[in-house]
């Protein structure tokens, strides 16, 4: 049933969420107890190294993982919808693409090159539809379709035309609009978009870039941003959720985690957002003749660490950080860290 | 790589073959085969075997087209298994004239149904000797089958066959105990082994029971003088059933041909597959990566090869050339190349865009050494399972030629005994025991070269490891 | 010689390419692509040179073009002051001991058959360096160090899909630091990588650099790991170099409208940005490198663009101060 009461109610809810890989060698724990809210209008950022489970967390919220993937726990609500037990049937017809959709990490290379745009995206409604609903009385609904179509394709940018030609003939700038409107013409609440930009030149990300701030400010959905650069997601995301092997490190505003112009105000508070940040490349500060670097590589996920599960690389760790894992405690309003050192400052300072 | 790098990855590569069950079972089974192969000629019962495979002669005392002898757990009528009588008595009784009588006793234990088709006597020795064969029977009648004076020679014994030689002795025999019966037979017409063994009776002539018991046959040599003398006889028993995998039309012991054939289908199958797959993966290799002319020569050598009907090439050349075994290998080899060409040539074609081959080329590697370091290991996998892969085929290829005559007659190959057995008629006769082993020998070791290949190319691969 | 390096020929100029340019035609509809046309610059011992550009403006090409994986179509290579386009066998192969390449993707650059240990010893054998085993090991020893893999008895024996990104990266930049070469050729070379271990590999680049005085010619598209690398950059667009100065005038004061619009493209980490457009003043796509636009070849994306643009010869590099140059003709101060 969905929810009808306002802003107040969040699109998305997950609640410690869980999802297992099951190897040969074991259970992969790739999220293990992941929990945010997305609320109407936000876009939220989804940033972390490879292998830290962003990806993992936007198939699960469309409930696909990659076999042999399961979740294994949690919920996850969308539009007042409990996807987690839901049969793939139902998810299909009434979640994916009609609740939530998703651009895949180098979707653009995947559109079949023997069908127009068209097709593919009439085939798209098709599978979420149902054949039905476009056989039935089929003049009427193909123009529907077709004026839907036509109208996110525009709304992408590009012209209509663009509907007849084969996905060879565009440009990977082009491309990626195509992919974008796939996931938007059914019209759904959530949009979770995983690397769009990273497979483009440098000129044309930033033409998407300032597509996906145009649609967020026009359509007024809510986005799910997963990406592995911190400088991306400084662009588009409202509120950032900064993952580490399969947890979630921090949780904040835009401010929050790059702290206020000039400085003056938050920042990171997890040894980890602070020593990504500091690995991110600036063009336009004083020139910082050292660039920082993160030591060591993220855990194996089949037998993590026991502890915080930074432990191992964190500058700061001390035998408390190796043998208990710290809670989610909450800083500020929405500003969220798992981090036995930063509580231990913030009670400091509050002392 | 030294010494004790090899032995360390072969060590690794062991450990890691270990696991492949599919694997142990090819290894095993063709381990069997090696070591069959290898002492089979050896323990075969008919040793010598190969060199007289084509001497009817030689092969003379065996049944012809018999079943194994195991098929008498299921026959109703128990046939006569084909033996040869080893143990005896030996006896000297010195005259006094100063002549010795030896009287050689064998024990026969007779339990069957229907009469051995031939018992046969072999008797080396030297000189003018008379000689005496009877036969004691359990039910205490005494016959003698055969006497005479023959010449002796120890290169070449005197052979008594009991069916051929002895009617008329039969005849006397009978006569013994009932004369009419006797009348009413002719010695050219009676069968002397049936009547040797059934008992004596109105019925013997037609339909005769057999007497089962124990028998001793006698054979006694008179030694004149002490330049004279008598070997050890050897007495062979030809019945109905014979061999592990009986006998063929020419009489020649199946399980023997099988044994035989192991040796060369290995060398065979093995030689040919090997030669024709290095070849083919290095020119493809070659071909693909050298481009340019070597390219262009080698693909027009690979369409002219193909299109070519081989058989027509091999009848002319085995008509004009009368190849040999290893002729016929080198011949295969030459239209058998192309088979792993092509695949190569396009495998090769993408390897060679990947870029630690353009790594070593900007390293100042040698085309040579790209060939043999880089692109070669990679297509080692491919390689066993297509050597694997030809081996049924190159055999299956070696019997057809030999099925037009074409084939080398001084081998014994399974398929030469396939071509045989389907020339003289074993399907229609039903003779299953001579064409199914030379079939399943084919595909087994077919089989055990294709788990082989499957298993290596699993490991060979280190990045095809399960998730 | 061009203007690009007239004012920059120094006596330790180990690196000149001057007018390169190379044609490819496709197989298919026999279209001509120039994917360098005119490119020319050089590099000092002991200077790191940027070649910063999108997908198709020749950076790569170039590249391959200096590392003689393909051959120049005209123009000249000098290395050392001696021509590096026209060599015979043997002057070729001792080539290839003086330049030595890092390629971008660190899985793919290593053949998944041999080990660590083949891959660092394959060039000593190659050239017939080390007499025995035992000397080579110890050159592979020496080179692991440099490269902070150690101890090297644990990378030795492994796979290069037993390590990660990084370490692979690593192990290649090794692979050019064992022949002890005066130029190497970065072709991307942490793009593949994680971001948290790209400082670590570009820092390394940069010791080893300082440390045996090599020349670099490091190609990327992403500006900001320029920023941290390299001395001078180099802006290539459709394959031509359209700026070209040290990287502080060409980051903080960029000339040419194309150079422009890729450091206005460039997103910061920092907050204030959501909502904010960013102010591209560039429209379309990189055209085809089939079809290259008349005139100067950025006019049809270029909001500064006036008829002239398109009619006028294509434009020279024109220096604005010493060692900066920029090739737009409407640009003034």
């Amino acid at each position: 049933m969905s929810d009808t009461t306002g802003k107040a109610e969040p699109v998305l809810r997950v609640q410690d969420l869980k999802l297992h890989y099951f190897t040969s060698r074991g259970p992969v724990r790739a999220l293990d107890g992941i929990s945010f809210d997305l609320a109407r209008g936000e876009t939220l950022g989804l940033v972390g190294e490879s292998g830290c489970g962003k990806t993992t967390t936007g198939v699960a919220l469309l409930n696909m993982p990659s076999p042999p993937g399961r979740i294994v726990g949690g919920s996850v609500v969308i539009d007042g919808t409990q996807i987690v037990g839901l049969p793939d049937r139902e998810l299909r017809r009434n979640v994916r693409w009609s609740k939530i959709s998703m651009v895949f990490q180098g979707a653009m290379n995947c559109l079949t090159p023997v069908y127009t745009i068209r097709e593919l995206m009439v085939e798209t409604y098709r599978v979420h539809c149902g054949p039905e609903a476009l056989d039935a009385a089929r003049h009427v609904n193909m123009a529907k379709l077709e004026a839907l179509m036509a109208k996110y394709v525009r709304l992408v940018g590009m012209n209509e035309s663009v509907l007849g030609r084969y996905p060879h003939e565009l440009s990977g700038g082009m491309k990626q609009r195509v992919v974008i409107a796939m996931a938007l013409f059914l019209e759904p609440k959530v949009i979770v978009m995983d690397e769009p930009t990273t497979a483009l030149d440098v000129i044309v990300q930033a033409q998407i870039l300032n597509l996906i701030k145009q649609l967020k400010r026009d359509l007024g959905l809510s986005y799910i941003f997963i990406t592995h650069d911190l400088s991306t997601e400084a662009e588009i995301a409202d509120r950032i959720m900064v993952m580490y092997a399969g947890r979630m490190a921090e949780l904040g505003s835009s401010e929050d985690i790059f702290g206020g112009p000039s400085n003056s105000k938050g920042g990171p508070l997890h040894p980890y957002t602070q020593m990504l940040l500091a690995s991110t490349p600036r063009l336009h500060r004083r020139r910082v003749s050292e660039l920082a670097f993160i030591p060591g590589s993220p855990p194996d996920l089949i037998a993590p660490p026991e502890g915080c599960r930074f432990s191992p690389r964190c500058p700061f760790a001390k035998n408390k950080c190796r043998q208990l894992d710290p809670p989610v405690h909450e800083f500020g309003k929405g500003h969220l860290v798992a981090c036995w050192k930063a509580m231990e400052e913030s009670e400091y300072e509050r002392s | 790589m030294n010494f004790n790098d090899s032995l360390r990855s072969f060590k690794e590569f062991w450990n890691e073959f270990r696991k492949e069950k599919t694997g142990l079972v090819g290894l095993g089974i063709l381990a069997v085969f090696v070591i069959l192969g290898l002492v089979g000629p050896f323990i075969v019962p008919f040793h010598g075997a190969e060199a007289h495979w084509r001497d009817i002669d030689y092969w003379q005392d065996n049944p012809q087209a018999a079943p194994p002898v195991w098929t008498n757990a299921f026959a109703a009528k128990k046939g006569v298994p084909s033996s040869s009588l080893s143990a005896f008595k030996v006896e000297a009784e010195t005259q006094d004239s100063g002549a010795v009588i030896k009287t050689f006793t064998f024990d026969y234990r007779f339990s069957y149904d229907q009469p051995p088709r031939d018992l046969i006597v072999r008797v080396p020795g030297s000189g003018q000797i008379p000689l005496v064969i009877s036969l004691e029977r359990p039910d205490g009648l005494a016959a003698e089958i055969y006497r005479d004076q023959v010449e002796l020679s120890d290169s070449s014994p005197e052979r008594v066959s009991v069916a051929r030689n002895c009617g008329q002795a039969a005849v006397e025999f009978v006569r013994a105990q009932d004369a009419d019966l006797a009348n009413s037979m002719s010695a050219d017409l009676v069968k002397p082994t049936s009547i040797f063994f059934s008992k004596l009776g109105p019925e013997t002539l037609d339909n005769p029971a057999m007497l089962k018991g124990d028998y001793k046959i006698k054979v006694k040599a008179l030694l004149l003088s002490s330049d004279f003398s008598v070997g050890s006889p050897s007495i062979l028993v030809s019945g109905h059933v014979s061999g592990l995998m009986g006998t063929d039309a020419s009489k020649r012991d199946v399980f023997t041909g099988i044994i035989l054939g192991i040796r060369w289908a290995l060398i065979i199958g093995i030689l040919t597959s090997v030669i024709s797959v290095v070849a083919g993966v290095l020119l493809g290799i070659i071909a693909a990566y050298f481009g340019g002319w070597v390219d262009w020569l080698l693909t027009r050598l690979y369409e002219l090869i193909y299109l070519l009907p081989v058989l027509p090439f091999l009848i002319v050349i085995s008509a004009i050339f009368k190849p040999s075994i290893w002729n016929m290998i080198i011949l295969i080899c030459a239209f058998f190349w192309t088979g792993s060409f092509k695949t190569v040539y396009s495998m090769t074609l993408q390897i060679k865009e990947e870029t630690y081959i353009e790594a070593a080329r900007a390293l100042g590697s040698s085309k040579w050494r790209i060939v043999f370091k880089h692109i070669s290991p990679i297509l080692l996998p491919y390689s066993f399972a297509s050597m694997a892969l030809s081996i049924p085929a190159i055999i299956v290829y070696e019997a057809s030629v030999s099925l037009l005559g074409l084939g080398d007659s001084t081998i014994v190959s399974w398929g030469q005994i396939l071509e045989s057995a389907l020339s003289q008629g074993a399907m229609i006769n039903n003779l299953w025991w001579w064409v199914i082993p030379p079939g399943l020998m084919i595909a087994l070791m077919g089989m055990s070269f294709a788990f082989l290949g499957t298993a290596l190319d699993k490991i060979l691969h280190p990045k095809l490891k399960t998730r | 010689m061009s203007a690009a390096n007239a004012s920059v020929v120094a006596l330790d100029t180990i690196l000149e390419i001057d007018g390169l340019c190379k044609e490819f035609v496709s197989h298919r509809n026999h279209a001509r692509v120039r994917a360098v046309d005119g490119v020319s610059f050089s590099v000092r011992r002991g200077e790191i040179l940027g070649l910063v550009g999108e997908s198709g403006c020749g950076k790569t090409t170039t590249g391959k073009l200096i590392m003689r994986l393909i051959e120049p179509s005209s123009g000249t290579i000098r290395v050392e002051g001696k021509d590096a386009v026209n060599l015979d066998r043997e002057a070729d192969f001792a080539y290839r001991r003086r330049v030595q390449m890092i390629f971008q993707d660190p899985y793919a650059s290593m053949n998944p058959h041999f080990r660590i240990r083949d891959v660092l010893e394959e060039p000593l054998l190659i050239h017939g360096i080390g007499a025995s085993r035992e000397e080579r090991m110890k050159l592979v020893e020496e080179v692991m160090e440099k490269v902070k893999m150690t101890p090297a008895s644990d990378f030795l024996d492994r796979y290069p899909h037993m390590l990660s990104g990084g370490q692979r990266q690593r192990i290649a930049i090794a692979r050019t630091l064992i022949l002890r070469p005066s130029i190497i050729v970065a072709d991307e070379p942490v793009s593949m990588i994680d971001l948290s271990t790209r400082a670590e590999i570009l820092h390394l680049m940069k010791t080893i650099q300082a440390d045996m005085d090599l020349s670099f010619v490091y190609i990327t598209h992403d500006i900001s790991t320029a920023r941290y690398f390299t001395d001078r950059i180099a802006v290539m667009y459709l394959g031509k170099i359209v700026e070209i100065g040290s990287q502080d005038e060409v980051i903080d004061h960029p000339a040419h409208p194309y150079t422009k619009a890729l450091i206005e493209a460039v997103c910061e980490p920092e907050s204030g940005r959501v909502g904010i457009m960013r102010e591209l003043k560039v429209k379309g796509e990189i055209p085809s490198a089939a079809d290259i636009p008349s005139g100067c070849r950025f006019h049809p994306r270029c909001m500064f663009a006036t008829d002239d643009c398109a009619k006028d010869p294509e434009p020279e590099l024109q220096e604005i101060i010493a060692g900066h140059l920029q090739a737009c003709k409407r640009y003034n101060g």
